[in-house]
């Protein structure tokens, strides 16, 4: 008798080659030679996660196991998105020993590094998800992934005290909103002509 | 039938927009309202809620010797039980007789006045409640590091975030055992480096180290609403809704990356997000959100690999083409940002908000008595004063049913200019 299986694979795609050559143009390399910007998709995109695992039953939450090792897994939420990351150099992480010093857990008597070994030729971060504002999927194009890095690099080169008055002025210009919603919501809650009778006139 | 006075004038604006408070009070836009009302607990007693707990699993694993060996006895899953009570919290509003005046009496001016009574008001209650929803539960809002005649100089953090000016405030001591007084904020500067608040009067036995907490509270130890201090902590003393937490150190404790002063990494937010990855599975952070103060946002902009507020601000590099694309929100690490003015201004907190909710006792209204929301000032002589008050009230508590299903970095460097 034949075996049936059922084979559950991860989707897997590779950035094409137009999106990583506007990449390099728009973010130049490294010193290694890499560029500075890649485009990934989220299943593709796997770091290491180190520690004690709590596996539990999907159905009920409850405990089944724990386990103390070192994966490989997916390193974003959105496995299933074209991301946008950056290259950061090793010294970013600090130094190896601050890194094993911040990063190693103890579980069950063993030692683990939480994010793996430490990144000595430094290591790709994440700058941005391609999804529509709702959170719909969006295709990654050379035009996208190009005017990303571009607004990521532009965003770099601005001064601290620019970047601090412009979270500063979307607070405020936030709260001014509330204040004009909420005079108009209250509007919306009082009779017009503030509730005076008025009669037709013929 | 008696003459009408500018209390039944005020009470009718009132009434006007009386169902649009909850709206007014319930936006979606600050931690506390984000904070969603679960259907199956928003309505409570003055009773306890109680929220049952799994604690520990139940039932023993293992191998056995099926040529007549012994199968070994089992176990069953462990449930504890938290509760919650509610707070009752009150905001007064007064207008003066000289609205009446200054206005003629005229009954849309009267209403123009009492509905922006009712925005300021409102506002400053939400900003009040959401200020608290950043404590430790016990209605601390500051720790007086110094003090020079009137000008309190507050210790970072949270420094003179969490006061306003015109605020009544009281004072304990570092212990929250003594009561030292009351005194009114007149000054409040949360921007500056040296965080400083000025009030009218010390009270007697002013101490570098003493703390402020809110209007209301009294006695030793006192409780207030229960913040992201109380639920995201690591703590494995004390109490966490009426659980001890020593019996329970590990389900309890909210992960915690300690970033000892240094400044905000990808890698401490990976740890932090790897932490709620490791205990909740590893495809469970979908729904979390990284909560923390525009000084944090503004050190992960700084690392320069995320596209800036100014993006977004319309600035140069050709970024509103990206409007599109861009969903309004910045994320760390895929995990959408959401700051505040109030957040403790070295702390990330990762949040999954569906197992957070408020218990509610009395949702928010103006105060009534016998009809009526709008009540007469009466001054020293026992005589009328020339002026009235209105209340917004609310009895609730904010819960969480899964301290293990956030993490957080604490003791964050603040960016320079801060």
């Amino acid at each position: 008798m034949r075996s049936m299986t059922i084979q559950i694979g991860r989707e897997k795609y590779e950035a094409p080659e137009t999106v990583a050559r506007v990449l390099r143009l728009a973010g130049g390399v490294n010193r290694f030679g890499e560029a500075n910007y890649r485009a990934v998709w989220g299943w593709n995109r796997l770091a290491w996660i180190g520690g004690k695992f709590e596996e539990r039953d999907p159905a009920t939450g409850a405990l089944l196991r724990e386990v103390v090792e070192l994966r490989r897994e997916p390193k974003y939420p959105q496995v299933n998105r074209w991301h946008i990351e950056r290259w950061l150099p090793p010294e970013a992480y600090g130094s190896p020993r601050a890194w094993y010093a911040e990063t190693v857990e103890r579980a069950n008597g063993e030692s683990v590094a939480a994010l793996g070994p430490y990144p000595s030729r430094g290591d790709y971060e994440h700058c941005f998800t391609l999804e529509g504002p709702r959170g719909e999927f969006v295709q990654l194009t050379a035009t996208i992934a190009e005017r990303i890095a571009r607004a990521i690099e532009w965003s770099r080169c601005q001064p601290r005290a620019a970047r601090r008055e412009s979270i500063g002025e979307r607070e405020r210009r936030e709260e001014r909103a509330y204040e004009r919603w909420a005079y108009g919501a209250l509007d919306g809650g009082a009779p017009a002509f503030g509730g005076e009778e008025f009669v037709s006139v013929r | 039938m008696p003459a009408q006075t500018n209390a039944n004038v005020v009470a009718l604006q009132l009434e006007k927009v009386r169902d649009k408070v909850p709206l007014l009070y319930e936006r979606d836009d600050i931690l506390l309202t984000m904070i969603q009302q679960r259907g199956d607990v928003e309505k409570i007693s003055n009773r306890a809620m109680r929220l049952p707990l799994q604690v520990n699993p139940g039932g023993k694993a293992g191998s056995y010797n099926a040529d007549g060996g012994d199968l070994g006895r089992g176990s069953g899953t462990q449930y504890d039980v938290a509760t919650v009570s509610p707070i009752f919290f009150r905001f007064a509003i007064e207008i003066t007789k000289l609205v009446e005046y200054a206005t003629a009496g005229r009954a849309r001016a009267v209403e123009n006045a009492a509905k922006r009574e009712v925005v300021n008001g409102m506002k400053q209650f939400r900003a009040f409640l959401d200020k608290l929803m950043q404590t430790g539960g016990n209605g601390v809002l500051g720790t007086v590091g110094s003090f020079a005649t009137t000008t309190w100089t507050m210790s970072t953090p949270p420094g003179a975030a969490l006061v306003y000016v015109g605020q009544t405030i009281q004072v304990y001591d570092s212990t929250l055992t003594t009561n030292r007084g009351t005194a009114n904020v007149v000054a409040a500067d949360p921007i500056s480096a040296t965080q400083t608040i000025t009030v009218d009067a010390n009270p007697a036995g002013l101490t570098a180290g003493d703390v402020i907490v809110h209007d209301g509270l009294s006695g030793a130890s006192p409780v207030s609403l229960f913040g992201l201090k109380y639920h995201q902590n690591n703590a494995t003393t004390g109490t966490w809704l009426n659980l001890n937490r020593a019996s329970y150190p590990v389900q309890l404790a909210t992960p915690r990356v300690n970033a000892g002063n240094a400044a905000l990494t990808p890698s401490a937010v990976r740890l932090a997000i790897n932490k709620v990855r490791k205990a909740l599975g590893i495809n469970h952070v979908s729904k979390l959100i990284a909560y923390m103060a525009v000084e944090q946002e503004h050190a992960w902009e700084n690392l320069g690999i995320t596209v800036s507020q100014i993006i977004k601000e319309g600035g140069g590099g050709g970024g509103n083409d990206l409007d599109l694309l861009f969903s309004g929100r910045k994320t760390m690490s895929g995990v959408p940002i959401k700051s505040s003015v109030n957040a403790d201004q070295t702390r990330v907190d990762f949040l999954d908000l569906s197992h957070w909710g408020r218990a509610v006792l009395k949702d928010i209204d103006f105060y009534e008595v016998n009809g009526n929301t709008v009540f007469p000032i009466y001054g020293a002589s026992g005589g009328l004063a020339a002026s009235y008050i209105f209340y917004f009230d609310l009895a609730m508590q904010v819960f969480s049913d899964s301290p293990r299903s956030g993490a957080y970095i604490d003791s964050l460097a603040r960016p320079t200019g801060y």
